[in-house]
């Protein structure tokens, strides 16, 4: 055991000395955890989208007004912006320069025609290039629509319970805002009481385990190289034991990987722009190790199936690629449903991503050990194959 | 034609390795496919039901639901399973009706309606359309409401008016068109929104990852043995330059052409969509030459490789429409080449565009790669004729 160690930390200082291992294991996931945090995260908090939008009012009746104070209100929760236009003619300008993505045009007689029941239809105007944000601009439209068509069903019920014709004295005679029918029931948000990831500590998580391969990767290696470069056999004269040789790289990757997680988990959430929130800290701890190891023992795998570093290296990549995908490290794969959501529990990064979700909302550390369990299941079943296959390659 | 000669070598060289055909050929198509079954239209999303009773008003809603083609309904009989279900991504939305609606309405009570999603974006967009669906149920409910409280009269009675009078109201219709009369594409295919940001993805990643191969070259003593022959430094730059810019072209005219005859992708006027493969992968290769010429150390440049070019495809709107990016963002985004060659794409499929019509974006792309390889040209020739 101690020749194990002390190849371990003869490694770890050579790896120290050359910077590849910051590069990939910190640099490399920091920035992109940034990046990705800046450009996703608006769609993951559903406000800053940049959603840019113009109403033409031509109506100004009690009806359009009501709509553009729906779209106020949608400004002041900072969900999108919103500009008057006097004219259809200013409002396609404002498109025509890029200042606006669509606009609502609320023709003239809307009001009235909502009044008689006669049909009306409000424009929503899209630029070409702003697709997906005339979409949601659509469905403002649509959830406005259907709200008036509750208080048009209101007025209507009402008129015909007290036997009156519906004009606009009665209208104005009600006693409450027709509006109210349709707020018969709301809608409460309560994602905020599931145990899920939020953007920033998703991307944070991902990226993480995503390099941790790579990270990894630099002391698995380092047995094919020292094969190659004939120290290994040297190693073997040596009166050291082959499980203290593999060991001794086994360690060197745990420590190598642990290492970049622990800085990636502290720097995630204490720099500036990015605040994830990891969850218990023992938790997190566990589910570290545990996905390291089964970092270590894919890896351990690869190596022991190349013959050379390099086809190790680049087998090692494609396989890190792959699960890092699979397991939903970029965007989450669940939701896609069907073999895709099952498949996605073949990888350790799936299971590192929902330890954390069971991390998440205060939940105690031990929320954490089913994932880390699957995870450690992973290590084992790679790891024994792997340490097979390397005493199999050097009996020969 | 030496340089010719030495681009065709470094091509060859590429195609031999057998993890690049994995990265170059396998991989890309591999997310198109992936993207394109997660995002588009082909699965509709999954949104979870609990009714916590046989209600009926519940049950109108979970029948309206169902009936709606957008979404995938499950039913799920255990409040914890859906929440659950929701946490594990295995749906994208669950809703939970709560016990005896149709007494709490009758009590002219408000019906709180629980809503659970997933924190990726997509779950706003979906609580609009369940929104809608439910008050288009509810709006005979919130009517009898409003004439109950209006007239005194029981809830019950005015209920059975407003339910006969739903049916008669015409609510106001939504017409969505774009600038210019034309119509917006009532979908755009699947893939299509995946492809072109997929090709600039990866033919920069595919480019910058070829530094390496010259990090190589340099490190074995290849340049300095083409040196020795009568072989100039200006021919072997350019053509490490031709190789690397033949491995990005191979790449994008194969992603181009597969995702056209396999997913059926439009791409637009073919000539201006070759002109803007072929300029971008200029910019490309001369990245990947700049790296190669910079970095002495393979693995860090393989590192800072990966960095760059995911980190530049997300800012560049690569893999997020660049319309949602803030203001400022958006011109951010526009440091980056992927933003320019998107917007060529997108004129040449959305506006029926030709070259004519992208020469801006071919412009700006063409000074990236000329500055670029320039840069690296420079950097190169003092790399390898160090002594």
């Amino acid at each position: 055991m101690g020749a194990a160690f002390l190849i371990a930390v003869k490694d770890l200082k050579l790896r120290f000395r050359d910077r590849s291992v910051f590069i990939l294991g910190i640099v490399a996931p920091l920035a992109l955890a940034f990046i990705f945090n800046v450009v996703f995260g608006p769609a993951a908090s559903g406000t800053g989208l940049g959603l840019e939008y113009g109403v033409v009012d031509l109506d100004r009746s009690e009806i359009s007004t009501a709509f553009v104070e729906i779209l106020e209100d949608a400004e002041r929760r900072e969900v999108l912006t919103v500009e008057s236009h006097a004219t259809r003619a200013d409002a396609d300008e404002a498109i025509a320069g890029g200042d606006i993505d669509a606009y609502f045009l609320i023709p003239e007689g809307l009001g009235q025609a909502v009044m008689t029941n006669l049909s009306a239809i409000v424009d929503v105007v899209g630029d070409i290039d702003a697709p997906t944000s005339t979409q949601i601009a659509a469905s403002f439209a649509e959830q406005f629509s259907a709200g008036v068509a509750a208080s048009q069903v209101a007025v209507a019920t009402t008129a015909q319970v007290a036997g009156a014709q519906i004009t606009p004295e009665f209208i104005a005679s009600l006693g409450q805002d027709p509006a109210r029918a349709a707020s018969s029931f709301t809608l409460s948000d309560q994602t905020a009481q599931t145990r899920q990831l939020d953007a920033t500590t998703f991307f944070s998580a991902g990226m993480a385990a995503f390099f941790l391969f790579f990270t990894v990767q630099f002391g698995v290696l380092g047995l094919l190289e020292e094969e190659r470069e004939g120290t290994l056999a040297r190693l073997f004269a040596a009166p050291i034991s082959r499980l203290s040789v593999i060991g001794g790289k086994a360690i060197l990757s745990f420590a190598i990987g642990v290492m970049s997680m622990g800085v990636l988990v502290v720097a995630t959430s204490l720099l500036p722009g990015l605040g994830a929130d990891w969850g218990a800290p023992l938790g997190v701890a566990v589910l570290v190790m545990a996905g390291v190891l089964s970092a270590v023992g894919i890896m351990g795998l690869v190596s022991s199936m190349a013959r050379t570093p390099e086809t190790a290296g680049n087998l090692g990549s494609i396989i890190a690629v792959i699960l890092a995908m699979l397991g939903g490290a970029f965007f989450p794969i669940g939701a896609a449903g069907g073999l895709l959501s099952r498949l996605t529990y073949v990888t350790p990064h799936a299971w590192f991503l929902r330890g954390l979700g069971d991390l998440a909302g205060e939940a105690a550390w031990s929320e954490a050990l089913p994932a880390a369990g699957a995870m450690m299941g992973f290590a084992l079943v790679t790891g024994v194959t792997a340490w097979f296959l390397l005493r199999r390659r050097w009996a020969r | 034609m030496k340089a010719l000669t030495i681009g065709l070598v470094n091509l060859r060289r590429m195609l031999r390795e057998r993890s690049n055909i994995f990265f170059v050929f396998i991989f890309p198509i591999a997310i198109v496919l992936l993207v394109g079954i997660q995002f588009g239209s082909a699965s509709a999303p999954g949104v979870g039901l609990h009714q916590a009773d046989d209600d009926l008003l519940a049950a109108e809603i979970a029948n309206r639901l169902q009936s709606d083609d957008s979404i995938e309904i499950t039913s799920y009989e255990d409040e914890e399973d859906l929440t659950r279900a929701v946490e594990q991504g295995s749906i994208t939305a669950g809703l939970l009706l709560p016990e005896g609606m149709e007494e709490v309405a009758a009590s002219g009570e408000v019906v709180e309606i629980g809503y659970l999603a997933r924190p990726d974006g997509s779950g706003s967009q979906l609580q609009a359309l369940v929104s809608s669906t439910i008050t288009e149920v509810m709006a005979p409910v919130g009517a009898a409401q409003f004439a109950a409280e209006e007239t005194n009269a029981s809830f019950q009675s005015t209920l059975a008016v407003a339910e006969e009078l739903a049916n008669q109201v015409r609510p106001i219709d939504v017409e969505v068109t774009s600038v210019g009369e034309a119509l917006f594409p009532e979908t755009l295919g699947q893939f299509d929104l995946g492809a072109s940001s997929q090709l600039v993805l990866f033919v920069f990643l595919t480019a910058l990852a070829g530094s390496s191969a010259l990090i190589l070259t340099r490190q074995l003593g290849i340049s300095r043995r083409m040196l020795a022959t009568p072989t100039s430094v200006g021919t072997i730059v350019v053509g490490e330059s031709l190789g690397r810019f033949g491995t990005a072209l191979v790449q994008g005219l194969y992603i181009m052409v597969l995702t056209l005859i396999v997913f059926g992708v439009n791409w637009g006027d073919p000539v201006g969509a070759i002109s803007i493969i072929v300029v971008f992968s200029a910019v490309g290769a001369g990245a990947g030459m700049l790296m190669g010429a910079v970095f002495s150390n393979d693995q860090q440049a393989a590192g800072v490789g990966v960095v760059l070019s995911l980190g530049l495809a997300a800012l560049g709107g690569a893999m997020f429409p660049i319309e949602l990016f803030s203001p400022t963002m958006q011109i951010v985004a526009h440091v980056t080449p992927h933003a320019w060659a998107l917007d060529g794409f997108a004129e040449l499929v959305r506006r029926g565009g030709n070259t004519l019509d992208i020469l801006p974006e071919l412009g700006i792309l063409t000074m990236y790669a000329v500055g670029l390889l320039a840069l690296a040209g420079w950097r190169l020739r003092v790399a390898i004729t160090r002594p």
